[in-house]
C-alpha cells in the first residue's frame, strides 16, 4: 500500500468531521429556520439582510476600530515593554512574569475585574475620576466611552502576546550589529530606527495579522465586559452573530455574518501575506 | 413553511445526529441489560438558590419508587449556561429526556414542533383526585391550541421591593401609584440614593423584566390581544415617557445601562438602592438580620388606574423521547405532589403555584410572599401580553438583543418614547414570525 493510501483513513475522517459543519453551517445560511428546523430555503436572503441592516454597518465599523486598537495599541505597549526587557537587570524575570499576568489570567477573572474597577459610580475607576476634577465619568454606560474601555481593555490583554512575539524578535538581532553602529555614532534612536525595526519586521508584520486575527474574532473580550452594549456601541461582527444565532434564534442570518467576516479575514490576510512577500523583509 | 423542504431538511440533519444518538443509545442498552433496571432521564434546571437546590432536588427525586410498571428516574441537574442549545440538540437529535423542567417559554416551542407530549393527562389526573390546587389563572397560562404545553411549578413573579430604612430615612411612605413613585424617588434622589434600580446591561433580563412590568402596569404589552406584535401604543408610550421622567429626574441611575445582575444587587446590599422591581425571593440575597429592611410593597396604579407586572411560569414538560409515557406522567404528577420540601428547605426562591404549597407555615409566616401572591400574582402577566397566551417565538423576545438595545436606549434617556417603540418594534419582526 502507498503512503497515501495509509493516509486516506485520516484524510477522509478529517474531510468529513470538517466538512460537515462547513457545509452545514453553508445550507444553513440560505435558510430561514431556528436551530431545531432548517426552515424554508430563502437563497441569499440572508446575505442581503445583513449587508442592508444598518446594525450589521456599526457593527463592521467597531470590529475595524477595535482591531486597529488590538493590533496597534498591544503592538506598541509590547514592543516598548520588549524593548525595556531586553538588557538584564535584577528581577527580570519576576517583572517579566507580573507583564504576563493578563494573559496568564482567564478572560472571565479579568473582565469580572474590569467590571468591578469601571460599572458602578462607586467603582474605583469612576471615583478616581471624580477626585481628579473630569465629573461624572460613565465608563462602560456611556456608548463613546464603552468603547474606548472595551479597546483598552483589549490592549491590556493583548500586550503580552506583541510583547513575547516581539522580545523573540529582538534576541534574533546580532549584538555586534548594534556595536557596530554604536562605533559608527549611531544614538538609541537611529539604532531603533536602521536596525531593530527593519530586523524584526517578519515578526511584527506577522504578529500583526495573528493579533487582527485574534481581534476579528475576538468575541470574549467585548461579551464579557458589555456584551456588546449600550445601545450597540460594542457590537462587533462575531458578537452580532452569536447574539443572532443564540439570543434572537436566527441561525441562517448568524452564519451569513460570519462567512461575510471569514470572506474578510480571508482576503486580508491573503493581500498583508503578499505584502510581505512582495517587500522581501528579511 | 414549506413542507417538503422541512421535513428533507430535518431529515437531513437528524439523519446524522440520530446515528450518533443510536450508536450511543447502542452502548446504553449493553449498560441497562449490565444493570437490568431501565430508568427514565429528568433534567432539572439550577433554580432557586443553585447548588443546596440542586442538592434538594436530586435527594428528592432519589426517593421517589415508582409503582407497578413505571420506571425509575434518574436526576440530571443542567446549567443555564446555553440552556436553549442544550435542549435544541437534544431535540434535534431525539437525545432529550423523558421530563424536564426549563426556561418559561421553551415548552411552547417545543409544543408547537411536536417534540413534547402535552401535559392533559397530568391536569386530568389531578382534577380525578382533587388535588388541582393550582393558583388562579396558572394552569390555563400553560394552554395551547395543541393541549397543556407542560406543568407549572413554580413562578418568577415580578413585584417592587423597598427598602423600609431609606424611605424613612428619606421621610417619605412607599408608592401607591406613578405620581407617587415619583415623588418617593424624588426625596430618596436626595440622600443619593436610586428610586429605580435596574440592571440594564446586554448580558441580563433584569432590565427588561422591569420595564415589562412597567408596561403591562399601564395595560400595554408587546403583543395585541390577536396575538399580533404591537409595540408602539399609546399604553407603551406612556410608560416610556414615564421611564423617561424618571431618568430626567436622576430617579434611574445611568450607569444602569451597562449594569449586570451582580451590580445591581450590590447597590441593593450597599443601600444605594431605595426601590425596584425584583424576584419574590430578593431579601434572600441580604444577610439575616437585614433582611427585614425589605419590603414588598402593594402593585402601584398607572396613570390611567391599572395594576400589573410581570411573571415568568417556571415549566415542568414531558419529551415524547421517553421510554414510557405512563412513566414519565407518573413521575411528574408524584414531583408535583412532593416538591414543597424545596420550599420548606428555603431553595427555592420563586413563588409556589400550588395553595397547599403556599399555606406551608413557614410561607405563611413571609409577611412578604404572602403579599405577592394575594396581590400581585393575580394582576400578572407573562410577556406575551397582551397576546393571548404565550408562544414559542417568546424565547427569542425575553433576552433577545433587541430587548437588551431597548432598556439601554430608555436609560440613556436621548431618544424619543414613540421613536425607541418603534425600533423595537422593528426589531422583534425579525425575529418573531
Amino acid at each position: 500500500m502507498t503512503l497515501a493510501g495509509l493516509a486516506l483513513p485520516a484524510v477522509v475522517l478529517m474531510a468529513v468531521v470538517n466538512a460537515y459543519p462547513v457545509v452545514y453551517a453553508g445550507i444553513q445560511a440560505l435558510h430561514d429556520g431556528d436551530l431545531l428546523n432548517l426552515g424554508n430555503f430563502v437563497g441569499l436572503a440572508n446575505f442581503r439582510d445583513a449587508l442592508t441592516d444598518p446594525l450589521f454597518w456599526r457593527s463592521a465599523r467597531f470590529t475595524v476600530v477595535f482591531s486597529l486598537c488590538g493590533v496597534f495599541g498591544s503592538w506598541l505597549l509590547g514592543f516598548a515593554l520588549a524593548l525595556m526587557l531586553k538588557p538584564n537587570f535584577p528581577g527580570k524575570s519576576v517583572f517579566k512574569i507580573l507583564l504576563l499576568l493578563p494573559w496568564i489570567v482567564p478572560i472571565v477573572v479579568s473582565s469580572m475585574s474590569w467590571n468591578w474597577l469601571t460599572a458602578t459610580p462607586d467603582s474605583l475607576l469612576p471615583v478616581l475620576a471624580r477626585d481628579f476634577g473630569f465629573g461624572r465619568v460613565m465608563f462602560l454606560a456611556d456608548p463613546t466611552m464603552a468603547m474606548i474601555t472595551v479597546c483598552l481593555f483589549k490592549i491590556w490583554i493583548s500586550y503580552p502576546f506583541m510583547m513575547m512575539m516581539m522580545s523573540g524578535a529582538l534576541e534574533g538581532i546580532e549584538p555586534n550589529l548594534y556595536e557596530a553602529a554604536r562605533v559608527d555614532g549611531a544614538n538609541s534612536r537611529q539604532q531603533l530606527r536602521y536596525i531593530v525595526l527593519p530586523m524584526t519586521a517578519r515578526s511584527t508584520y506577522i504578529a500583526w495579522i495573528l493579533m487582527a486575527m485574534f481581534s476579528v474574532n475576538d468575541f470574549a473580550t467585548i461579551y464579557l465586559l458589555t456584551g456588546g452594549g449600550p445601545v450597540d456601541s460594542t457590537t462587533s461582527l462575531i458578537v452580532l452573530a452569536y447574539r443572532s444565532v443564540f439570543q434572537d434564534f436566527r441561525p441562517g442570518y448568524g452564519v451569513a455574518i460570519s462567512f461575510l467576516m471569514t470572506g474578510a479575514l480571508v482576503t486580508l490576510s491573503i493581500i498583508l501575506f503578499r505584502q510581505i512577500r512582495k517587500a522581501n523583509i528579511a | 413553511m414549506n413542507e417538503f423542504n422541512a421535513s428533507r431538511s430535518s431529515m437531513t440533519r437528524r439523519a446524522f445526529l440520530g446515528t450518533t444518538a443510536a450508536a450511543a443509545a447502542a452502548m446504553t442498552v449493553g449498560q441497562k441489560a449490565a444493570f437490568g433496571a431501565e430508568e427514565i432521564k429528568f433534567w432539572d434546571m439550577v433554580w432557586g438558590t443553585g447548588a443546596s437546590y440542586t442538592a434538594a432536588a436530586k435527594e428528592l427525586v432519589g426517593s421517589y419508587q415508582p409503582s407497578g410498571d413505571n420506571l425509575g428516574v434518574r436526576y440530571q441537574s443542567i446549567p443555564w449556561a446555553n440552556w436553549y442549545q442544550t435542549f435544541t440538540s437534544a431535540a434535534a437529535s431525539r437525545t432529550t429526556p423523558a421530563v424536564s423542567s426549563g426556561a418559561a417559554f421553551l415548552p411552547f416551542y417545543f409544543i408547537e414542533q411536536g417534540v413534547i407530549a402535552p401535559a392533559d393527562d397530568v391536569v386530568a389526573g389531578f382534577d380525578k383526585s382533587g388535588t388541582n390546587d393550582f393558583l388562579p389563572g396558572v394552569l390555563d397560562a400553560m394552554k395551547t391550541d395543541k393541549g397543556y404545553a407542560a406543568m407549572p411549578w413554580s413562578m418568577d413573579l415580578r413585584v417592587i421591593w423597598v427598602r423600609k430604612s431609606l424611605l424613612e430615612k428619606a421621610g417619605v411612605e412607599a408608592p401607591t401609584d406613578w405620581q407617587s413613585f415619583i415623588k418617593v424617588g424624588e426625596a430618596l434622589k436626595k440622600i443619593d440614593v436610586v428610586g429605580l434600580g435596574l440592571a440594564g446591561g446586554s448580558t441580563t433580563t433584569d432590565g427588561q423584566h422591569t420595564v415589562s412590568a412597567l408596561m403591562i402596569n399601564n395595560g400595554g404589552g408587546l403583543f395585541a390581544t390577536d396575538g399580533t406584535l404591537d409595540c408602539v401604543t399609546d399604553r407603551n408610550i406612556e410608560t416610556l415617557d414615564f421611564l423617561n421622567e424618571l431618568v430626567r429626574k436622576g430617579i434611574i441611575d445611568p450607569y444602569a445601562a451597562s449594569y449586570t445582575s451582580d451590580n445591581v444587587t450590590r447597590d441593593w446590599l450597599s443601600g444605594r438602592v431605595g426601590m425596584g422591581f425584583g424576584q419574590t425571593g430578593l431579601d434572600k440575597n441580604f444577610p439575616t438580620d437585614q433582611q427585614s429592611d425589605l419590603t414588598v410593597i402593594s402593585p402601584i396604579k398607572s396613570t390611567r388606574g391599572d395594576m400589573g407586572t410581570v411573571y415568568y411560569i417556571n415549566p415542568l414538560m414531558m419529551f415524547k423521547t421517553t421510554a414510557s409515557q405512563p412513566s414519565s406522567e407518573a413521575f411528574l404528577t408524584w414531583y408535583l405532589d412532593n416538591m414543597k420540601v424545596f420550599w420548606e428547605k428555603g431553595v427555592a426562591i420563586d413563588v409556589p403555584v400550588r395553595k397547599s404549597i403556599a399555606d406551608l407555615p413557614n410561607l405563611k409566616q413571609n409577611a412578604n410572599l404572602q403579599k405577592s401572591i394575594a396581590e400581585w400574582q393575580p394582576v400578572g402577566k407573562t410577556i406575551g401580553a397582551q397576546a393571548p397566551r404565550p408562544f414559542g417565538a417568546l424565547n427569542a423576545v425575553d433576552g433577545g438583543g433587541a430587548g437588551a438595545a431597548f432598556i439601554q436606549q430608555i436609560i440613556e434617556g436621548k431618544t424619543a418614547s414613540k421613536q425607541i417603540l418603534e425600533t423595537l418594534q422593528a426589531a422583534l419582526e425579525k425575529v418573531v414570525k
